[in-house]
């Protein structure tokens, strides 16, 4: 940058703007930074660093001891196990929510006596606690007093006495049943007000361009809330990824650890057996894992440009 | 005699009543006024104790607390924690070192891990200064001997005699049809009460086909943290060893510990339906109901089963007896119950009123106090001393309570130590889940194949050495395995 030549030719220094002009761009980002690396980046590589100790809550011996934790991690059956419990739930639950809550959207698209009170009694299960949830089936399910079992023991026309939380064959089915219950609403909510938002002067023209209702589902209304449709598929997914409530109030990873899912198997290892840098190396996992699997699908889906 | 019981069980609620609002002065000279001289030296401030929280915690909020502070100037703030999130609070608290707990109650199990970590304050420097080892000789040897120390030193108080007692319904037991179908079904005279578990279940099965299972035989509670005792207990009746004490590898998966989880599966058949998924108050609450005829469990279930002190609004969830006057007590089958669980009161390594703590758990658990605390209905405390199984005071408390008091004390001659090592809770985790996974009908020998494999592992993560040496210390115990 050449310098300012003045009337007599002497040359003139230009007045440098004060530095808080001069930095006042990243003044202004400082703080939000500041929160951004105190709440993300420090527990990220504490956590990293923890992760490479042998830090235990009944142990004094805190030494580092490189990648042993990760190496443990390999041979855990348990820890995949649980990995596999939470898929086999993230595989059922999340369609099933989506198909459900989509259908009971367009169950609501059209005005009807009472739709109010019908939205309001339908959205009910998200505003309870998932760990209240969880309590609440556990005790419908009981096999002594739970109103199920009278139901079913009403339509038999004898005793039933079937151990949901207990027997093997019937535990899944009771946790996504109690999970399916609590978050289709969540799922009917997004889709619900995203249909509503569907271009209706498209429909119409598709309509008078002989389309049918199928044609108009598929061609008109899914790609206009397609963008809906994924974000709301991620946070599902991302939730039933960190399944723990539901299952921990109805079976605390029960039969043996059966249904025990990666939060609740992270959750034993890391506050209740206190194995801190072994949690640590887990849940550093788990975040990659995620990670890769949410950049995947932005990647996929173009959300993210 | 119906009316008669009734009005003894109001003079029974109305003393408890008398006692909780008061309690009684200490005897001058005695471990509870020593406490109480010394308190008030220290002058007004405030301390706070971890609790179970629930019923027990009902001693010192409503009890022990305001009396302490009535007679001290000392104010108790009560931390209400649920018994599974103890051990971690409390450790927690000890790591972060703020100090915000004074005095604990811990189980006696965990004292030696939270001694290794230095959560608990030695107390022997205390005990001396404030001469309280002659009083504390007068606890009942097996809590005494086995709860009370870790490496020699003292680290709590047992003050809680927590200890599996088989009930039974007398007068199911006693009816002729029964006897006579057992007599039909086994050529002898059925045992009452029964004192092995193969008699059990012969009784339990002549129970069920005399009287249509209406009672039903027998029924316990099954839910793994619970069955985790009833395991520790059977298996040690049934000769078992928990590890080999030269290599540390775990025999838990040996003959005995077979018996044990076939034994359980037996039973089951007994019992009602749905009797797997049993826990604490569903077992309770059909032995009340009259729809069992034999159960084990803690104290408190002779107590309600009685009707003792059910009247009392914290009890309101306990259901009303049907069969006072008609229980029963003895040593569950094999005659060596396990002390399940229990507490231990002890005082915070990181306290910042250690002193303060330290008088007021001498205090609560001095003779004198603690046989008032033992008597509130609602508090779940156990008898513990020689001197609470002698009380007249409380054997006056309901008719059949001398038989139930001497069934405790029988219980604390012969009762077995919970298992307490390294990391004792993943050994008990390990366990848990196998008999939750036994419960969902896989077989019992692989089950206990991979619980025996699991604890192999956790012992070599331990340390095998070190564990050999923590095992060799609980082992040496005097009721750490029964003298069969």
């Amino acid at each position: 940058m050449a310098a300012a030549v003045g009337a007599a030719g002497v040359r003139h220094e230009p007045a440098r703007a004060p530095w808080v002009d001069r930095h006042f761009r990243w003044l202004l980002v400082a703080p939000a930074t500041f929160v951004i690396l105190l709440v993300g980046l420090f527990p990220f590589v504490y956590t990293l660093l923890v992760s490479f100790q042998n830090i235990t809550m009944l142990e004094e011996d805190t030494s580092f001891q490189g990648f042993a934790n990760y190496a443990r991690l390999l041979s855990d059956t348990r820890f995949w196990e649980a990995l596999g419990h939470t898929l086999i739930f993230l595989a059922i639950a999340l369609p099933a929510e989506l198909v459900l809550g989509f259908l009971l959207a367009l169950l609501f698209l059209e005005k009807m006596p009472g739709r109010q009170i019908f939205v309001a009694l339908i959205v009910l299960p998200v505003v309870v606690s998932p760990i209240v949830a969880g309590a609440t089936w556990r005790l419908l399910f009981d096999n002594r007093f739970g109103p199920i079992n009278q139901i079913l023991s009403w339509i038999a026309g004898e005793p039933v006495t079937i151990l949901w939380i207990n027997n093997p064959t019937f535990v899944y089915p009771a946790i996504l049943l109690a999970e399916i219950w609590q978050w289709t609403p969540f799922m009917f909510l997004l889709l619900w007000a995203a249909l509503n938002e569907v271009d209706r002067s498209q429909l119409e023209a598709a309509e008078i361009d002989g389309a049918s209702w199928w044609q108009r589902l598929w061609w008109v209304v899914l790609p206009a809330i397609r963008p809906v449709v994924i974000i709301a598929l991620l946070i599902r997914g991302l939730d039933l990824f960190r399944l723990f409530d539901v299952v921990w109030g109805l079976t605390r990873g029960g039969p043996g650890t059966m249904t025990e899912t990666i939060s609740i198997y992270t959750y034993v290892v890391g506050f209740q057996q206190f194995e801190t840098s072994y949690a640590a190396a887990m849940a550093l996992v788990i975040i990659l894992l995620l990670s890769a699997v949410v950049m995947t699908a932005l990647d996929r889906v173009a959300i993210a440009r | 005699m119906r009316r008669m019981r009734r009005r003894e069980m109001l003079a029974a609620a109305a003393a408890a009543g008398v006692l909780t609002a008061t309690g009684r002065p200490a005897r001058a000279g005695s471990a509870a006024a020593i406490a109480v001289e010394a308190a008030k030296k220290l002058g007004p401030q405030e301390i706070t104790i971890v609790w179970e929280a629930g019923l027990q915690s009902l001693d010192p909020l409503n009890f022990s607390g305001p009396l302490w502070e009535k007679q001290t100037g000392i104010k108790v703030k009560v931390i209400e924690v649920p018994t599974a999130e103890m051990f971690t609070k409390i450790l927690q608290e000890h790591r972060a070192g703020t100090g915000a707990y004074d005095a604990l109650n811990v189980i006696p199990a965990w004292m030696a891990d939270l001694v290794r970590a230095g959560a608990l304050e030695p107390l022997d420097p205390y005990v001396d200064k404030y001469g309280y080892r002659d009083e504390l000789k007068e606890i009942a040897p097996v809590y005494r001997d086995n709860q009370m120390t870790v490496g020699g030193k003292i680290y709590g108080f047992p003050d809680d005699g927590d200890v599996f007692v088989m009930y039974y319904r007398k007068d199911v037991l006693g009816d002729p049809k029964v006897q006579a179908t057992y007599k039909a079904k086994t050529g002898k005279d059925m045992p009452v009460p029964p004192k092995t578990w193969e008699e059990l279940a012969d009784v339990a099965a002549a129970i069920n086909e005399a009287t249509g299972k209406k009672p039903y035989g027998c029924a316990f509670f099954r839910e793994p943290p619970y069955m985790q005792f009833m395991f520790q207990e059977r298996f040690r009746n049934n000769g078992g060893k928990f590890f080999d004490a030269a290599t540390m590898k775990a025999t838990i998966n040996s003959e005995a510990g077979l018996k044990t989880f076939q034994g359980w599966l037996k039973e089951n058949e007994l019992g009602p339906p749905g009797m797997v998924s049993w826990g604490f108050v569903e077992n309770l609450a059909a032995f009340l109901k009259g729809d069992t005829a034999i159960t084990i469990s803690w104290p408190p279930y002779g107590r309600w089963a009685a009707g003792y002190g059910t009247e009392e609004k914290a009890l309101s969830w306990v259901p009303k007896s049907q069969i006072a006057g008609k229980v029963g007590y003895a040593m569950p089958p094999g005659g060596h119950p396990q002390l399940a669980a229990g507490f231990s009161l002890c005082v915070s390594a990181s306290s910042k009123k250690k002193e303060a703590a330290y008088l007021f758990i001498q205090w609560l658990n001095s003779k004198e106090i603690s046989l008032q605390r033992v008597q509130l209905p609602y508090a779940l405390r156990d008898p513990f001393r020689e001197s609470h199984f002698a009380s007249e005071e409380y054997r006056k408390r309901w008719p059949e309570a001398p038989e139930y008091l001497a069934a405790l004390q029988a219980g604390a001659v012969n009762g077995l130590l919970d298992l307490s090592l390294i990391q004792t809770d993943k050994y008990e985790e390990a366990l848990r889940q196998g008999i939750s996974r036994l419960w969902a009908g896989e077989d019992p020998k692989k089950i206990l194949d991979d619980v025996a494999a699991q604890w192999d592992r956790i012992t070599q993560q331990i340390g095998v050495e070190r564990q050999k040496a923590a095992y060799a210390e609980w082992a040496a115990k005097p009721n750490a395995y029964p003298k069969l």
